[in-house]
């Protein structure tokens, strides 16, 4: 490999893991409040590219300005789809019938999105959908630049949220240990009920992210939700920082692989990491203790 | 008419309570906690002791009976609204936020508190109160050893200047230097002026700590009194502590 090819490998492998880790983020969050996994997060991420492509189409303007309405929108249909439908699951039974209720969720949106928008490909055209700029000889698409620099801006206020913040702090404290946190004093339902709003809330930024450097269709979900889940067990449930590092890692080799062998051979890395990981650190390889680590 | 602070803190009345559908666990039982008094429930597994502390925190509402926190009845208040009222409760095992710092912890103990100058006072008392608190403020809870964590739990539970703290098995899995050391810091918690209620697998030692013992069995109260009398008693000691009177 060129130390060009090798550069361009590299930034692409950067790019790609930052937006991976925003679009993983949500899906350990669900999963480290309530042991929910939620199958339609990838189909709430393509709702929202599907919104930010409607939004541009109709009103001529940038798609990043759609956030401020599915961002806050996102956040309260969280809130309520967990009010509504999650609180309905057993407590024992959780993690197991949250599989088959989000997968239904998924196919829900999936076919409203096809009865909406129809099942031909749509894609956001901007003014620099197509620009390019170049970094030591590299060849960078500016979309992905922004993606990333969203995706960066999406987790920093993520991990300002959960650190500085009065709610952030009862957040992580009914992860680490829910009945400890109720007997301070917090309402852990409720915070449940944020943590799962913020959740759908990074999907509205990480489908947007996604959606302006990608052709978007009903059924894309499927094409996401297993490397996303790969990215949450490699990095270890629960643990936002550890979806991160496992995001950027796999999202670098996966560039590095697409030389080689192709764009969907390369895909096969996420589930290669998989399974791995649950034979060699079951508990995945940056969070530890299950669903504490912030 | 003026009113006078009762005597008893801590009253559950004739209570009876259990889980789910299940029978009763405890079947009319009652006990008081007088102001900054250590009482102890000793009595052997399956006897109703923790049971007594989720009736008195909220966390189990009773099938009968009257639990009065200073008076007021409380017996449908959940743990928010109890805490509010002055009661904390520590729970058994480690129950402190392990990924965060001990100072993370200990503010969270305040969470109910909205005004930061109290919260600094508090913070103030119990770092004196509980060394360890101030020299491990910024290491991760988790990171500590049992002993140094259940201290930790005392300081957050604290921060409330709780009328009556709920111990439940404080000197759970800890060596014997460390149950020691829970002990002292049970005293001083007293001797600051919060009433304790304490639940203890470690009868001899938690009566030797205690003002006034109560000895559970089969969710009723079997017998109470001034700790030191239990403690000497001989028919208690052959049931509960080991078989030989303290000396």
């Amino acid at each position: 490999m060129s130390g060009g090819l090798f550069l361009q490998s590299l930034i692409l492998g950067v790019l790609l893991g930052g937006l991976y880790a925003l679009m993983a983020a949500g899906l350990t969050l669900y999963f480290g409040v309530m042991r929910v996994v939620m199958i339609a997060h990838a189909a709430f991420l393509v709702l929202a590219g599907y919104l930010a492509w409607f939004f541009t189409t109709r009103t001529g303007l940038d798609p990043i300005l759609s956030l401020a309405v599915t961002v806050p929108a996102f956040f309260v249909l969280g809130v309520g789809i967990r009010r509504l439908l999650i609180t309905r699951l057993k407590p024992a039974t959780m993690t197991m019938m949250s599989v088959l209720l989000t997968f239904a969720l998924a196919l829900v949106i999936e076919g409203l999105l096809g009865f909406t928008f129809t099942g031909v490909q749509r894609r956001i055209r901007t003014g620099y959908s197509s620009a390019n700029f170049e970094i030591f000889g590299a060849q960078v698409a500016v979309v992905k630049l922004i993606a990333f620099v969203l995706a960066v801006v999406a987790l920093g206020s993520l991990w300002f949220v959960l650190k500085k913040t009065s709610l952030g702090q009862a957040l992580r404290a009914t992860i680490q240990h829910r009945e400890a946190a109720e007997l301070v004093g917090i309402d852990t339902d409720k915070v449940a009920g944020y943590g799962f709003g913020i959740g759908l809330a990074t999907a509205a930024v990480g489908g947007t992210a996604l959606a302006l450097d990608a052709t978007i269709y009903p059924s894309l979900h499927w094409h996401w939700i297993g490397p996303m889940m790969a990215i949450i067990v490699v990095g270890g449930l629960g643990s936002i920082p550890g979806a991160a590092m496992a995001a950027m890692a796999l999202g670098i080799i996966h560039a590095f692989l697409q030389v080689p062998l192709g764009a969907t051979w390369a895909q096969t890395v996420f589930y290669v990491a998989l399974f791995g990981t649950l034979m060699v650190r079951p508990q995945g390889f940056f969070g530890g203790r299950l669903a504490q680590r912030f | 008419m003026a009113s006078e602070s009762p005597p008893n803190l801590l009253e559950l009345d004739r209570i009876e309570a259990g889980y789910g559908h299940a029978a009763l666990v405890l079947r009319g039982l009652t006990i008081t906690v007088p102001r900054s008094t250590i009482v102890c429930l000793v009595g052997p597994n399956g006897a109703g002791k923790s049971t007594v502390l989720k009736v008195a925190s909220g966390m189990l509402h009773p099938r009968g009976g009257t639990v009065r926190l200073d008076g007021h009845d409380v017996t449908r208040h959940g743990p928010q609204q109890r805490l509010r009222a002055g009661l904390a409760h520590v729970l058994q095992g480690h129950s402190v936020f392990p990924e965060m710092t001990v100072g993370e912890n200990v503010r969270l103990g305040a969470y109910t508190v909205p005004d930061r100058a109290t919260v600094a006072t508090r913070v103030q008392f119990v770092q004196h109160l509980f060394p360890v608190v101030s020299e491990q403020w910024d290491v991760l809870a988790g990171l500590l050893s049992g002993g140094q964590q259940k201290q930790v739990e005392f300081a957050r539970s604290l921060m409330i200047d709780p009328k009556v703290v709920l111990l439940d098995e404080p000197s759970m899995g800890l060596d014997p230097k460390a149950t020691a050391t829970v002990f002292e810091q049970i005293e001083r918690m007293r001797d600051t002026g919060t009433a304790v209620l304490l639940v203890e697998q470690n009868a001899r030692r938690a009566l030797q700590t205690a003002d006034i013992g109560c000895v559970l069995d089969l969710g009723r109260v079997h017998m109470s009194g001034p700790a030191p009398e239990l403690l000497d008693d001989p028919e208690l000691s052959q049931l509960y502590l080991g078989g030989h009177v303290a000396g």
